[in-house]
């Protein structure tokens, strides 16, 4: 068949950014005219910085483009509208304090005779027949930011069509959305379908993935794991080819003895603030001596977890307590003097002060510490010697402790984290995605060292999205989904990434019994 | 060294900043001056030299009238460390002079001791306004840039108020207070120049910020919380806290800053509008960076600009306005976070490739395939 089947092809695209992070690794995608076709992975794998590039956000560093049998260079968004790209992303672009009409004509708004003021009546007239012609009810009159989210979403999607789009990206789109928006988003993107539009529709779900899409691509680790039509393939197919494993980093480790519960956590729920509840009734212990993993597609909790447990934000009901004392609300300086460290997830926003040096955030946790004052004054002496003996046992590479932290790579920003908040003496280490984008060398020293504290005696709870990293580390394990604990592993021996997918995809979930097993204390 | 080279294009793009400023300065002097070479070498030279000579009072004159700047540069330097755009300084330059005149007109005390109580009463008075931006950003997410602005306008009204209604010395022609007793009066350094021996607390209190800024622990946590706020509060710092800290040391200093000039400058109290050192600091801080050691070089700076301005204006006829126009380009380019950005991109961009280039010859010498 001629290549005109295709309404795009995008042919051996690489993208590495500034920072060095290679997100797509030679990726073909192609899409054919009509369908609705499933860009599917895990977060990080790349799904984002393949469409960024087709709407012309990003520029690819290697590959080409075709859209319609023609050659492009998407060199803005502006470009890819003009080709008939059009995109909802998920978090909405538009503005709160303008009507849906307005909304709608932003940047291309009509003019009235003399040229100057907006055309109101045409921007809502315009509106209403686009509304209608695809059958997205939306009120043009309403500001944006007093309708429902199922409604912004349409907004967002006649927006893209008032500019002109045949192919419309929708990036998660149910993301935001409850179940009966859910059907009903189908239905109108269904009916859109019908009309002759292409649809790329990016998600991890795989029930809705099933419902409605015609065929899919998989990616993994910034590659494509192929295409395939929805109808051939199993579910239990597509999370194994999603969440996989690639390289083996193996760490050596003894069989673990745990001891005493050191974190008890009972009951947390937390409903967000759109009205979804990010934690169902969350149980664990986590014991001295031990790593407890959490395993997960991310945006199933783990976040809001961490957040509760480090008091970044607080829980609609439940108990957290380390040793018996309880950290929730508590102020962060308390937490941390019971012992409780925390690799932040966001290493960026809340591991290190950019602009300051290295020992500057060597000592943040302390600087308050009698060891490092005589009286009003810094003992700046044990200061340097902390910091210049942290440098070289943490192995992080720079110039002096003077040095700006913001200027190393990300292994060794990684690194600083890692020396301050190991080296406080903790009972408990909260690790939440530890070695994410960061060199192999990197990776291979922090799982080390973790490994080697806990079998000193801490206490260690490891978040991860990365597969290998929670069964290579974790002595014990849970798989979150959807708020909930859906299983836990006693011995993480037993397990295989088909097993995994299923439990952290929501397709399988074990029994309270079983679940229960991860609350050891009373 | 990647690191250096941005370090230096920032210093050239100060100076930038200034160099057109001056050349701004320059256009408006030819325009509106008689002689604009006459005038150039007012605004230039003649601070320092006259008449074929150095003209040391005139040096020390600058000296003097840095003393107050050097105070509220520094207020703003520590504010702006925490990230908080408090812009009160003038008002508690002004209500910290006012206090500290009052005790010196009302309140007999011995000699030396008069003094002493004089400042400290402007210095707190200086801080305890200062809680209200402060507490109000706290606990009400109210920005402390408009709050602390307005306050401004309050304290000058309330000041005037009392100054007309209440201390005002009926005998004088115009509004002023009774004198100050003279053992309140803060002594010259040199005897018939402008210079004060609170030009030398201002140089003891430049050094003292600047220990306390990067030595110790509150300091250190101002600092920290200025670069990321988020940051701060994961580390278990008392971010709150350090935000009022940051805007009530700030009070202080400025109303120290208000009192030492009362006190130093003339015998009785005159202001009858907000002094405008408050201003001048954040113009003083923005040329030091927002550090304390170089605080008293950007006032002397801004002070040796001044003094050719006021000369200008006195042999050349051009307005003495002329120095808020200058303070005003300077401050507009040096706070211009753009200004020079697509240089500095490129100096980034140029940096990050060699770094990338580093790197790849290094994994390449591994035999890495990465």
């Amino acid at each position: 068949m001629s290549d005109n089947e295709y309404v795009v092809q995008m042919k051996g695209i690489t993208k590495v950014y500034p920072n060095g992070i290679a997100a797509n690794q030679g990726v073909d995608f192609h899409v054919k005219r009509g369908e609705i076709h499933a860009l599917m992975g895990e977060n990080g794998a790349g799904k984002s910085t393949l469409m960024k590039i087709l709407f012309g956000f990003e520029q690819p560093t290697e590959g080409e483009i075709i859209v319609n049998d023609e050659k492009v260079s998407l060199s803005s968004p502006t470009v890819a509208i003009a080709k008939g790209i059009g995109m909802v992303h998920q978090h909405f672009m538009l503005v709160p304090n303008l009507t849906v009409a307005e909304n709608m004509v932003l940047g291309m708004e009509p003019k009235q005779k003399n040229k100057l003021f907006i055309h109101y009546k045409k921007a809502v007239e315009i509106t209403e027949e686009f509304s209608k012609k695809y059958n997205l009810y939306v009120d043009p009159h309403a500001k944006v930011r007093d309708i429902p989210v199922g409604m912004k979403q349409k907004v967002e999607i006649l927006k893209a069509l008032v500019r002109g789009a045949k192919i419309l990206i929708l990036d998660e789109p149910t993301a935001v959305l409850t179940t009966q928006e859910t059907e009903e988003l189908f239905k109108e993107l269904i009916h859109l379908k019908e009309q002759g539009y292409t649809l790329i529709f990016i998600s991890h779900k795989l029930n809705e993935i099933k419902q409605i899409t015609d065929r899919l691509t998989i990616m993994r680790s910034g590659k494509s794991m192929g295409v395939y039509d929805t109808a051939e393939i199993s579910k239990e197919e597509i999370s194994r080819l999603m969440v996989g494993r690639d390289v083996v980093l193996t760490v050596e480790k003894e069989k673990a003895q745990p001891s005493d519960c050191i974190l008890s956590v009972r009951n947390l729920e937390y409903t967000n603030e759109w009205n979804k509840k990010m934690l169902d009734h969350i149980s664990f212990d986590v014991r001295a001596g031990e790593i407890l993993g959490i395993a997960g597609v991310e945006g199933n909790g783990q976040r809001e977890l961490v957040d509760m447990l480090f008091n970044l934000s607080v829980p609609d009901r439940g108990t957290a307590t380390v040793n018996g004392k309880s950290i929730i609300g508590r102020p962060q300086k308390e937490i941390r003097n019971l012992g409780v460290s925390l690799i932040p997830e966001d290493r960026m926003t809340f591991g290190i002060a950019g602009a300051g040096t290295i020992e500057e955030n060597l000592m943040s946790d302390r600087a308050e510490d009698k060891k490092y004052n005589n009286g009003l004054l810094f003992n700046l002496k044990a200061m340097h010697e902390d910091s210049d003996r942290l440098i070289q046992d943490y192995q992080v590479l720079c110039k002096s402790r003077r040095q700006q932290v913001g200027m190393l790579s990300g292994g060794n920003i990684q690194k600083v984290v890692v020396a301050r908040e190991f080296s406080s003496e903790p009972v408990l280490i909260i690790a939440d995605q530890p070695t994410r984008g960061i060199d192999v060398g990197a990776t291979e020293f922090i799982r080390k060292k973790l490994v080697a504290l806990s079998r000193a005696g801490v206490a260690v709870l490891l978040v991860s999205a990365d597969l290998n990293e929670v069964m290579e580390l974790s002595d014990s394990l849970i798989i979150m989904n959807n708020g909930k604990i859906t299983a836990y592993f006693e011995d993480t021996a037993v397990l295989d990434d088909a097993m995994m997918g299923e439990y952290m995809l929501g397709i399988k979930q074990q029994s309270p019994e079983e679940i229960g097993g991860v609350v050891h204390g009373k | 060294m990647e690191n250096k080279r941005q370090s230096m294009f920032e210093f050239f793009r100060g100076f930038a900043a200034i160099a057109i400023a001056i050349l701004v300065a320059f256009i408006l002097i030819l325009i509106c001056a008689d002689d604009p070479g006459k005038a150039m070498e007012c605004l230039l030279v003649r601070p320092i030299f006259s008449n074929g000579a150095i003209n040391l009072k005139s040096i020390l004159t600058i000296f003097a009238r840095m003393t107050p700047t050097i105070f509220t540069g520094l207020a703003v330097c520590v504010m702006f460390s925490a990230n908080q755009f408090n812009l009160g300084g003038e008002g508690a330059v002004m209500l910290g002079g006012f206090v500290a005149a009052l005790i010196a007109i009302y309140i007999p005390l011995g000699a030396g001791v008069h003094i002493l109580v004089a400042i400290l009463a402007g210095t707190i008075i200086g801080g305890l306004v200062m809680i209200v931006p402060a507490v109000i950003k706290v606990r009400l997410k109210a920005s402390e840039m408009v709050c602390s602005l307005m306050m401004n306008y309050v304290i000058m009204y309330v000041v005037l108020h009392f100054l007309n209604n209440v201390f005002a010395d009926r005998s004088k022609g115009a509004t002023q207070s009774y004198p100050f007793m003279s053992s309140a009066v803060i002594p010259k350094m040199i005897s018939n120049t402008e210079l004060s021996w609170g030009f030398a607390i201002a140089i003891i209190a430049t050094v003292t910020v600047a220990f306390f800024m990067y030595r110790t622990r509150w300091g250190y946590a101002i600092r920290m919380i200025g670069i990321n706020e988020s940051f701060s509060k994961y580390s278990g710092m008392k971010v709150g806290g350090m935000i009022v800290l940051s805007q009530v040391i700030g009070g202080m200093l400025s109303g120290m800053g208000g009192a030492i000039e009362v006190l130093g400058r003339d015998n009785t109290f005159l202001w009858l509008n907000l002094p405008g050192y408050g201003w001048t600091g954040i113009t003083v801080a923005i040329l030091a960076k927002n550090n304390p050691i170089m605080i008293p070089f950007a006032a002397l700076f801004i002070s040796y600009l001044n003094r050719g301005c006021e000369l200008m204006s006195i042999y050349a006829g051009v307005p003495s306005e002329m120095i808020d126009i200058i303070q005003a380009v300077i401050f507009l380019f040096f706070a211009a976070e753009h200004f020079l950005a697509g240089t500095r991109q490129k100096i980034v961009v140029k940096d990050a490739k060699e770094e990338l280039q580093k790197k790849e010859v290094a994994a390449a010498g591994e035999g890495g395939n990465k």
